[in-house]
């Protein structure tokens, strides 16, 4: 089995899919990759030879930022919002939408599972 | 949608050249400033802003991270304090 940038191991799908198992690789960035490497997006990853393989993996480490260094490098970014202390930063530490959504409803992939207030709707003040 | 490039970044002007004054002063006194739309520019750097929110007057030390940003994004506009308690609510509505 292939195994290109460290721990990625794509199956027996079309190379074209499999980069896009690596972190940082996406619909364009594989084309993008393949048409650098003259290999056909079509062939299957169990297909390629080792040389396709180290010719790939040279292309990614020439070219893209990928996997632990990318999530690294978002997570430096957050934190440089946070250490100057800009709106976008505070956001981001309290867990709500940092790109001006509304927060009245909604919003809950930021603020995660609904904490129920009990009394805050139906019988209010007779 | 981000700003034209063909504009550049919007600076106010009377706030630069007053920047501009300090700088060839070499001085470094706060500037009180209503100008929070203003992007901060390498000038802005080492000078305090005194940005108003709406209410008052937060002061703002510029760093060369900030470069890039506006000053109103460091002066903020909501206070948010907490959610009232259930106590604090039952007795509001009797």
């Amino acid at each position: 089995m292939p195994r290109i940038a460290g721990v990625d191991i794509p199956e027996k799908k079309k190379i074209r899919y499999c980069l896009r198992y690596i972190h940082g690789i996406g619909p364009k960035a594989a084309d993008d990759i393949l048409a650098e490497a003259g290999i056909s997006p079509e062939k299957r990853s169990s297909e390629l030879t080792d040389q396709e393989v180290s010719q790939i993996a040279s292309i990614i480490d020439a070219g893209y930022i990928i996997e632990g260094a990318l999530r690294r490098q978002v997570q430096q970014h957050i934190q440089r919002l946070k250490d100057i202390r800009s709106y976008r930063g505070e956001r981001h530490r309290r867990g709500l939408p940092v790109r001006g959504q509304r927060t009245r409803c909604n919003a809950r992939t930021r603020k995660g599972k609904r904490k129920t207030v009990a009394g805050k709707k139906g019988v209010r003040g007779h | 949608m981000s700003r034209s490039l063909k504009k550049g970044p919007y600076v106010d002007e009377k706030l630069y050249g007053k920047v501009q004054r300090l700088n060839a002063q070499n001085k470094r006194l706060p500037i009180k400033t209503w100008a929070r739309a203003c992007t901060i520019v390498p000038e802005f750097v080492g000078h305090i802003f005194q940005v108003h929110n709406g209410r008052h007057f937060t002061d703002v030390f510029c760093t060369e991270d900030m470069v890039g940003h506006k000053l109103g994004e460091f002066s903020p506009t909501r206070m948010f304090r907490g959610h009232t308690q259930k106590k604090d609510r039952v007795k509001l509505r009797h």
